[in-house]
């Protein structure tokens, strides 16, 4: 678009969407269900941590306030 | 009411900055000295971001055929250069809320999430951002290492859970999964919907179904 | 160049209101369709665009 001498215009990366309805979508779905994966698993990890606090704080009175 | 037309302005005025800060600072210090720098001395901030309102940035968000932050001898992307004239205008909320819900423009949507990102609080980010996470039209990027591909999902996943982005270090918030815990956020429905439960127990199973293009 | 019109001779920059946002995307919206009734899924003229 001629700013800044750019002559690499990338235009070897096509970035029409469409091309193959089927394919994007199922990619999409994939990336999806790892991102669904990701947030329970770092919901459970925190849960955890806290029901470890509040075990270790029933089992030792020295630790509660 | 009008905005001063360069931004150098509102940062030579050092201790008498009267503007809206986000996250406790001055918007336009989200973006470190250097490249800010780079930015003021790029033609396309120059030639092609100078004088614009919220209205006619949109003239310019449209033409975008790329995001990214610095790309080959550490130019700043127009992109880039657009995200600073936001912080610069900081147009009202209503008007951001239009350029992201476009859906013909997906560079715009793109440049008003990271807007988002960059001033919004945490719930209310996570809340606006996240209902575009169905939308996987293609992004190109351009970094210093060249081009590669990727989605406007993919893109708002980064904005929600990186520190860095397009060479911007990101305000921190919360985790999704601390805002969850601590009832200040809804856990996300998927936009997967009931298909979620059956299938996101085996990704081996979801793999095969989704070659094969079930729907 | 025809971006560079009066208003970048000023100091100083209208803020645009909601209103004026709204019908400006819708403008561009309108001819952009335009556009592309002309050149509808020409692959090559869109190629040559891109490239000029």
């Amino acid at each position: 678009k001629g700013w800044d001498d750019d002559e690499d215009d990338g235009e070897g990366l096509d970035d029409t969407d469409d091309l193959d309805p089927v394919a994007e979508r199922a990619s999409w779905k994939l990336r999806e269900l790892v991102r669904v994966k990701r947030e329970r698993e770092e919901l459970e990890k925190i849960e955890r941590e806290r029901e470890e606090i509040e075990r270790r704080r029933a089992m030792d009175p020295e630790l509660r306030k | 009411m009008a905005h001063l037309a360069d931004a150098k302005a509102l940062l030579d005025n050092r201790g008498h900055y009267t503007g809206q800060t986000f996250h406790g600072v001055n918007p336009l210090l989200l973006v470190e000295k250097i490249i800010r720098e780079r930015i003021f001395e790029s033609l396309y901030w120059k030639e092609q971001a100078f004088g614009l309102n919220a209205a006619t940035l949109l003239d310019r968000a449209v033409e975008l055929t790329y995001i990214g932050g610095q790309y080959s001898n550490q130019r700043p992307t127009p992109f880039l250069c657009l995200i600073f004239k936001l912080l610069q205008l900081q147009p009202g909320r209503e008007i951001i809320l239009v350029y992201l819900n476009d859906p013909d423009f997906k560079y715009l949507r793109a440049l008003a999430a990271f807007y988002i990102r960059l001033t919004w609080g945490a719930t209310d980010i996570y809340r606006t951002l996240e209902p575009l996470m169905g939308d996987y039209r293609k992004l190109r990027v351009r970094g210093m290492g060249g081009w590669r591909m990727t989605y406007v999902d993919e893109f708002i996943d980064e904005l929600l859970t990186k520190e860095r982005v397009c060479d911007i270090a990101l305000p921190h918030i919360k985790t999704r999964a601390m805002l969850e815990d601590a009832d200040e956020l809804e856990p996300r429905d998927s936009l997967l919907g009931s298909e979620v439960e059956s299938e996101g127990e085996s990704d081996a199973q979801e793999e095969k179904g989704a070659s094969s293009g079930d729907e | 160049k025809q971006h560079l019109h009066a208003v970048g001779e000023r100091d100083e920059v209208a803020i645009a209101t909601l209103e004026m946002v709204v019908e400006r995307l819708a403008w561009l919206k309108r001819r952009r369709e335009e556009e592309g009734r002309e050149g509808e899924v020409d692959l090559a003229k869109r190629l040559a665009e891109r490239a000029r």
